[in-house]
């Protein structure tokens, strides 16, 4: 059989039209691209189960779907979100909630007081923050489909506070039936009220996560404030990208295929702040803040002097300037709340105002009796901050006499031997570089790091009890004044026994087309409501 | 012949066997803990134990290995520590981006490559031959991620042709899945190329010294049946044997492109998995891979047959 060149055309011609079909169909039936937010987050969206991991990613999925009782505005003022009305009784022991008309999880199911309590209770079960309220819950009774309430057996003055907290572990509402799942497991449904509804045969694990607007959601009337207020859905779709390669996305944010890249590589931050299709902006202006955590448990941080030494050790401005490089994205800090929050104060850094000091850090050693032991630290190299760090620290170190050593491995593999409680000698360790949120240090309930409870508490395992008062008195207080003057209290006894050393804050921007606005600041979390593409 | 593909075949279970026991002693004695990972790094210690319990990562590893095995003997590779998924529909998500680019890597790379090694050996000696073997060195010794991140910048950004990263599966349309997979097929490639074209052209140039040769063109044969049909036939072990041998180096590589082009593909898949220690999809995904190369290398063996009529097995 032979084919006439004309045949021959119009067969693939047909062949590519019937080709393409399938995606000219597809194209009719998305959100157009004008609606649809593409970004670039942090890192990957593994766990879906924002009450039960600290990952920050899980946070930013959690403010998604679901919505919390209370949202922090953009003072530190927990606001009602999904409560309509709240009361307190007269002797401060029990609060009275009534929800707002018209909220529904995304299965029609409208939201119940049952939902409520059974989410709070699993919520209290994982979250410090939630734990250290609940200590003095005595009943969380349920007085009809919408009321309910919190009945302590002590006056307690962060209850708002707790409920509408910004920092993981999210107090977020689930369904009961989600709720009542074992709070050692995740909860792998993802089914929420809030203003999107997440795709599940759009999303791809490891490679993209998305997200519809609920049209059935109620917004509140106030402006969104912080991560308060009317929480509106102004594109249809927002598709969360899993780029693990910076340039790659840097490339993609320039060519237009993405909206939004939240962290783009310092070192590339010029050439996007010359492109003019693009926009850099801080959107939270805590940042992070680094530490240094030493192990209590063993020598030489088991006594106070050689922890007081590392606070004559570090040069902060050393530290982010290798790291960040360009000022506008970091400072230095000596207070032990962040210097960006409520709880700041100067109390009590007169070390740190006087800068690096190696001979009074080798002094201070001597005092304490080091012994010329080495001193492991544990350098996470896959973690630019980190892996400069530990070197800057290890090298002070040794110019104050120390016998540093540096134990080199990824993050994951500092992970585990952090955990280890034996000596050095047996696989434990002296110091480990780590970071937590600018929000969470001003917190002294909510952050994990700031406890002082020996073994029981977290990573470098600081002990002190004056400490451990002044913070049930900080939860106890019930004004913000007093709280900042516990916080004073807290600072000046903290840097005496020193639970840790801090290497400064950073907060470097986001990038985003300049086509796109609304992102709301605030701390820890990118909130996409109130966003939109012109 | 098929005694000879038996006994392979039982060869290669063997060796998944042995690759099987390497990687989970590898991966579960080097350090990490993927329970710790998982809670975030504000969790106490306390919740990390429980996860590890409820993962059964304090089990003793003797039993963990076993329970695993029994698994892969069922064609269950085990849930992915992270997403809860079975490891087995992760593989199966991924894969098609995966086949999609060394497939056309393969022929785009076999196509040029062999090309170049005929034309560089039939004009050996002159500046035909010295470019080709100039582009070859030069392709071998940029890494694919630069390769990458060069076509990107000039055909993504500059010229605004081709899309930056991501990948389009067949079903929505046949342009734009090509579209997606021009440059990362290139940026792959390019080794492979350079590879190739080399031991074709010195394959090719044994061949073209041989007596059969001379008789052919003394014979009148035209220059093209006897480079095509002569000389490349006979040429075709050494060149068959690279290109099986190279499939290990297009699966490395697969794994650096699929980063650099984000294509979801099984590459990406198992260094998301190294990061977090999500131990059952990298023993599932490296079992597969071992399993692959060895069947490569199998139709590799087989092929020599098809060659060569002189070869039996």
């Amino acid at each position: 059989m032979t084919t006439s060149r004309r045949t021959f055309v119009k067969g693939s011609a047909a062949t590519a039209a019937a080709a393409s079909a399938p995606g000219l169909l597809r194209a009719q039936t998305a959100p157009s691209a004008a609606r649809t937010l593409r970004v670039v987050l942090h890192g990957d969206l593994k766990i879906f189960d924002p009450i039960w991991t600290t990952a920050n990613m899980t946070g930013n999925h959690g403010l998604l779907i679901y919505d919390t009782l209370f949202g922090m505005d953009d003072k530190r003022i927990p606001q009602p979100q999904m409560v309509d009305k709240w009361g307190v009784s007269d002797d401060k022991l029990t609060y009275t909630f009534t929800l707002r008309d018209g909220l529904k999880f995304h299965d029609g199911q409208a939201v119940t007081s049952a939902d409520v309590v059974a989410s709070v209770r699993r919520w209290a079960a994982r979250d410090g923050a939630a734990q250290h309220l609940f200590k003095r819950v005595a009943d969380t009774p349920i007085k009809d489909d919408k009321t309910f309430q919190i009945v302590l057996r002590e006056r307690y003055g962060l209850v708002l506070d707790a409920l509408g907290k910004l920092e993981t572990n999210l107090p977020v509402i689930m369904r009961k039936l989600d709720a009542e799942t074992d709070p050692n497991q995740q909860v792998t449904t993802k089914v929420g009220s809030g203003p999107f509804i997440f795709n599940e045969t759009e999303s791809r694990s490891g490679q993209r996560y998305v997200y519809d607007k609920n049209g059935a959601y109620v917004p509140r009337k106030e402006a969104a404030t912080g991560i308060a207020g009317g929480k509106i859905a102004k594109v249809d779709r927002v598709i969360i990208d899993n780029m693990a390669d910076e340039q790659t996305a840097v490339a993609a944010l320039k060519a237009g295929e993405i909206d939004f890249y939240e962290v783009p590589p310092i070192d590339l931050l010029d050439q996007l702040e010359g492109d003019k299709n693009i926009r850099l902006a801080v959107l939270n202006e805590g940042g992070n803040v680094g530490m240094c955590r030493l192990n209590w448990l063993h020598p030489p941080f088991d006594k106070v002097e050689a922890r007081q030494a590392m606070l004559y050790l570090i040069k902060q401005d050393d530290i982010l300037k290798a790291v960040f490089g360009n000022p506008k994205y970091y400072r230095t800090c000596g207070s032990l709340f962040g210097c960006t929050g409520l709880m700041q104060s100067d109390v009590n850094t007169d070390w740190f105002k006087a800068g690096q000091n190696i001979p009074k850090a080798r002094e201070l050693f001597q005092r304490a009796g080091y012994d010329g032991r080495p001193v492991v630290i544990l350098q996470a190299t896959n973690i630019a901050f980190m892996n400069n760090a530990s070197l800057l620290v290890a090298q002070w170190l040794k110019e104050a006499g120390v016998n540093a050593e540096l134990a080199a491995s990824d993050w994951g593999a500092v992970v585990t031997r952090r955990a280890v409680k034996k000596p050095v000698a047996e696989g434990g360790w002296n110091i480990f570089i780590t970071w937590g949120s600018g929000e969470g240090f001003d917190n002294p309930i909510g952050f994990v790091a700031h406890t002082a409870n020996g073994e029981a508490g977290w990573f470098g395992w600081p002990k002190d009890d004056l400490h451990e008062k002044l913070r049930d008195d900080w939860a106890m207080a019930t004004s913000l004044d007093e709280r900042k003057a516990i916080a004073r209290k807290l600072q000046e006894n903290a840097w005496n026994y020193v639970p840790m050393a801090l290497l400064g804050q950073w907060a470097p921007p986001v990038a985003m087309r300049a086509n796109v606005s609304g992102f709301i600041p605030i701390p820890a979390h990118v909130p996409f409501w109130n966003v939109e593409k012109a | 012949m098929l005694a000879f593909i038996i006994r392979r075949l039982l060869t290669t279970v063997l060796v998944m066997a042995i690759v099987a026991a390497f990687i989970f002693l590898l991966l579960h004695l080097s350090p990490g803990d993927p329970a710790a990972i998982i809670v975030g790094d504000n969790a106490t210690q306390i919740q990390i134990d429980a996860v590890r319990k409820q993962l059964g990562l304090d089990d003793p590893l003797a039993l963990q290995f076993v329970r695993w095995l029994l698994g892969v003997c069922r064609g269950d590779l085990g849930i992915s520590i992270f997403s809860h998924e079975p490891v087995v529909k992760l593989i199966t998500q991924r894969i098609e981006p995966t086949l999609s680019l060394a497939t056309t890597t393969l022929l785009l790379a076999v196509t040029i490559a062999v090309s170049f090694g005929v034309i560089a050996a039939w004009r050996v000696g002159t500046w035909v031959d010295r470019v080709v073997m100039v582009l070859s060195v030069v392709s071998f010794s940029v890494p694919v991620f630069v390769v990458g991140y060069l076509l990107i910048y000039l055909f993504s950004i500059k010229l605004g042709w081709l899309p930056v990263q991501g990948y389009a599966p067949l079903t929505q349309g046949l342009i734009v899945w090509v579209r997606h997979l021009i440059l990362p097929s290139i940026a792959l490639g390019l080794a492979y190329v350079a590879l190739i074209a080399r031991i074709t052209r010195t394959a090719m140039l044994d061949v073209l010294s041989e007596d059969y040769i001379r008789t052919a063109r003394a014979k009148g044969v035209a220059t093209g049946p006897v480079l095509m049909k002569h000389a490349l036939k006979n040429a075709g072990v050494p060149i068959v044997t690279v290109i099986g041998i190279g499939v290990a180096l297009l699966i490395g590589g697969v794994v650096i492109t699929e980063t650099v082009f984000n294509i979801p593909g099984v590459g990406r898949l198992v260094v998301d998995a190294i990061s977090q220690r999500d131990y059952p999809i990298i023993q599932g995904v490296t079992l597969i891979f071992s399993g692959v190369y060895v069947i490569v290398n199998l139709l590799v063996d087989l092929s020599y047959a098809a060659l060569d009529p002189r070869i039996r097995y």
